[in-house]
């Protein structure tokens, strides 16, 4: 199974090769990058081939590509591994607007390859767990979710992440889609209407995106939710950042912590300065301690700010990234949908587009 | 002085104690009827009133401790004649009922104290001082929640009626309303949904309602009726631009006891409960003798109750039309503008008894 990566642009790219990696059929091709520089690093630190183009990269009869670029670029690189015949897997979002979101499924759909839009947290065995008891009915019916994605600013030697262009948007663009992505897979109806409201007082002179952001939205049959998706987490936060809801239903609630599953270590501050430069080494490549998939898990291999000393979150829960990566390898390989698609990738772009029009308009939005 | 309690249920009984713990005088108690003062009259020797008239003629204090609907005509009776006012929250059941009470006590010249009683539970009181003094920088944004079961009462379950209580978004959530506001300044709109506008029928209530502030901060609040007995949770966090400060009392409870029980009894309603060595309700009342008796300000005013008033109601209309409700604090301001040039509250509807 002939797997490339295009682009380093999202930090995602260092979790997924050692995700690859520990799947013993996959044979990782190599990286291309239309930022050569940065392409040319990535393949040096992972002791990956580099090719100077993504035509090259597709000239090897590659069965997957794994979509890495800034979210803008997805549009133009889905559309070259589509018409090659490769499959995709793309990082969400899937586009930075809905029409370039429909474009990419379309020529999916078109050259008959794979799309899957890289949700990880469909699974993360805690938010597995809880769907599959929403389904045997022992939670209840489902009324309503209140539900939280914040996390630190993204690392800035990234700083695509908070670029409108290139990003779509700031932590509504970033944030929201995990959540959105979850909701509708467990109500099983599209959001109908979009309220959100934003601002940029965290990070206020660092970036020129909105950092704090708070989206409400209806579904088709009156479940309706909240979403905090603000880059909220100071630097000294002992992690990325996390995914929660509480969950309402008419037998009660259900609280999921995705990322509850850490051990806490409160490092001292001489024996912090050994360790903050080991966070600076090169990437953990097993993928076991690189974070359980969602966003910003960078937890040891990227870990950002300035950080001294102070109490951090390892994390010790089963890996999300893997599972999906997993998927995504089994798809190809049984010529079948993969759990998550495209059109999953689309649906929380359309509700991101209506957050946006909503924050405009300053009223609440039918999608 | 002496103090006259309307109401005998939780919060009656809660400010009747703390009340005593000031040394002042409980003359009586009014309950509907009045027969069901008795008992807590005989614990405090106190009276049993027979009418509203009657309790008023008696005392130097009337405390409304009654279903939110009865509170503004109760307490525009007191301020005519010239008695001072403590009321539960929220201070009235509509804005145009607390704006009435509001004028009628500024007019007759008497002091009126709303008593949102979280702002003395030392939790919230510590996080505003924090924030105020600037240990987390700007806020920008925050989260509260409020989670518990529908009250219970036997009776009358008034907290039920959403005509008498307001429901969840004004009985409930007006707590974390104010704290809200207290921490990050005044509400310029309100979007709110709730459960039971989408399902009548439910079993249970949960509103979320998203503030947005003057300053740009963005405030979450959340408050449930859709726990199981016994379950009262409260948390919040506020995020600044420097830092982060978060609350939740289940991690910070000291004393967690898990005893096998035959049954578990919860009480009709849930209440947060934190070891102290001072109850919040007894600062609360202290708080408000200490300012009839020396004058000065509470730690809480009355116009902070009706703008807390203002914002669950706002939800209340957000939850019910789907629409972003604007609140324009200058309206507040033109109006005791207006009242105090010419003695006459400029939107009084008159009648308020």
């Amino acid at each position: 199974m002939k797997i490339g990566i295009m682009s380093a642009a999202h930090v995602h790219a260092d979790a997924y090769i050692g995700c690859l990696r520990s799947i013993p059929e996959v044979d990782i091709v190599g990286i291309a990058d239309h930022d050569n520089e940065r392409g040319a690093l990535f393949a040096q630190q992972y002791g990956l081939h580099y090719f100077a183009s993504y035509e090259a990269l597709l000239g090897q009869k590659l069965d997957g590509v794994i979509i890495t670029s800034e979210n803008a670029f997805h549009i133009e690189l889905a559309k070259k591994a589509a018409q090659t015949g490769v499959h995709i897997l793309c990082e969400k979002p899937l586009a930075t607007n809905v029409r370039d979101a429909k474009e990419i499924v379309d020529a999916a759909k078109k050259a008959g390859v794979i799309l899957m839009t890289a949700f990880p947290m469909r699974f993360s065995v805690p938010v597995r767990t809880v769907k599959e008891e929403l389904v045997s009915g022992k939670l209840g019916a489902l009324l309503c979710f209140n539900a939280s994605n914040q996390g630190q600013l993204p690392p800035r030697d990234r700083a695509w992440f908070t670029d409108p262009v290139l990003a779509g948007g700031g932590a509504i663009a970033d944030h929201v889609v995990h959540l959105a992505d979850i909701m509708r897979w467990y109500v099983g109806t599209e959001v109908v209407e979009v309220y959100a409201a934003a601002n940029r007082i965290f990070h206020a002179d660092e970036v020129q995106v909105e950092t704090g952001g708070m989206v409400s939205m209806q579904f088709e049959n009156g479940i309706f939710a909240t979403i905090d998706c603000s880059w909220s987490r100071p630097d000294s936060w002992p992690s990325w950042g996390g995914l929660s809801f509480d969950l309402i239903t008419d037998k009660g609630a259900v609280r999921v912590d995705a990322f509850r599953q850490n051990l806490t270590i409160y490092p001292a501050p001489k024996a912090s300065a050994s360790s903050a430069n080991a966070k600076t080494a090169p990437a953990d490549t097993t993928g076991v301690a690189s974070g359980a998939g969602a966003d910003h898990d960078w937890t040891t291999a990227h870990s950002h700010g300035d950080r001294g000393f102070g109490p951090r979150w390892l994390y010790w829960g089963s890996d999300a990234n893997q599972a999906m990566i997993e998927e995504f390898i089994s798809a190809i390989q049984e010529g079948r949908q993969p759990a998550v698609t495209g059109e999953d990738g689309l649906a929380a772009v359309r509700i991101i587009e209506a957050a946006y029009k909503s924050i405009q308009e300053g009223k609440a939005i039918m999608v | 002085m002496k103090i006259g309690i309307i109401g005998t249920g939780f919060m009656g009984s809660t400010h009747a104690a703390a009340w005593k713990k000031t040394g002042t005088k409980i003359a009586g108690f009014l309950a509907d009827p009045p027969s069901e003062a008795e008992q807590i009259a005989r614990e405090y020797g106190a009276h049993v009133f027979s009418s509203l008239e009657e309790l008023i003629e008696s005392v130097d204090v009337v405390d409304i401790c009654s279903p939110t609907h009865l509170h503004s005509d109760m307490a525009i009776a007191a301020a005519r004649a010239g008695r001072h006012i403590v009321c539960e929250k929220p201070l009235a059941r509509t804005v145009e009922q607390g704006e009435a009470m509001l004028d009628a006590c500024r007019i007759a010249g008497v002091r009126l104290f709303v008593a949102h009683v979280v702002r003395y539970f030392p939790e919230y009181a510590l996080a505003a001082a924090r924030v105020h003094a600037g240990d987390i920088g700007k806020v920008g944004t925050a989260q509260y929640r409020r989670l518990s079961y529908r009250p219970k009462k036997p009776v009358g379950n008034w907290f039920l009626d959403e005509e008498k209580s307001g429901g969840i978004l004004l009985d409930l959530m007006i707590h974390d309303f104010d704290i809200a506001r207290w921490i990050a300044g005044d509400v310029v709109s309100v979007y709110a949904k709730k459960v039971s506008s989408f399902r009548k029928e439910s079993p249970a209530d949960y509103g979320m309602v998203i503030l947005t502030h003057a300053s740009g901060a963005l405030s979450h609040v959340a408050g449930a009726w859709a726990y199981p007995p016994p379950v009262f949770k409260t948390g919040f966090e506020v995020c600044g631009d420097a830092g982060v400060i978060q609350h939740d009392s289940d991690s910070e409870s000291p004393i967690e006891a898990l005893l096998k029980q035959e049954k578990s009894e919860a009480p009709d309603v849930g209440l947060p409960a934190s070891p102290l060595a001072e109850s919040p309700y007894d600062l609360e009342i202290a708080d408000f003798y200490r300012c009839l008796i020396e004058g000065g300000e509470p730690r809480v005013s009355a116009a902070d109750g009706l703008a807390a008033l203002k914002i669950a109601c706002a939800a209340i209309e957000s939850a019910k039309t789907g629409q972003v409700i604007a609140l324009d604090s200058r309206r507040e301001e033109a109006r005791q503008a207006e009242l105090e040039l010419t003695g006459e509250p400029a939107t009084s509807k008159g009648g308020q008894r």
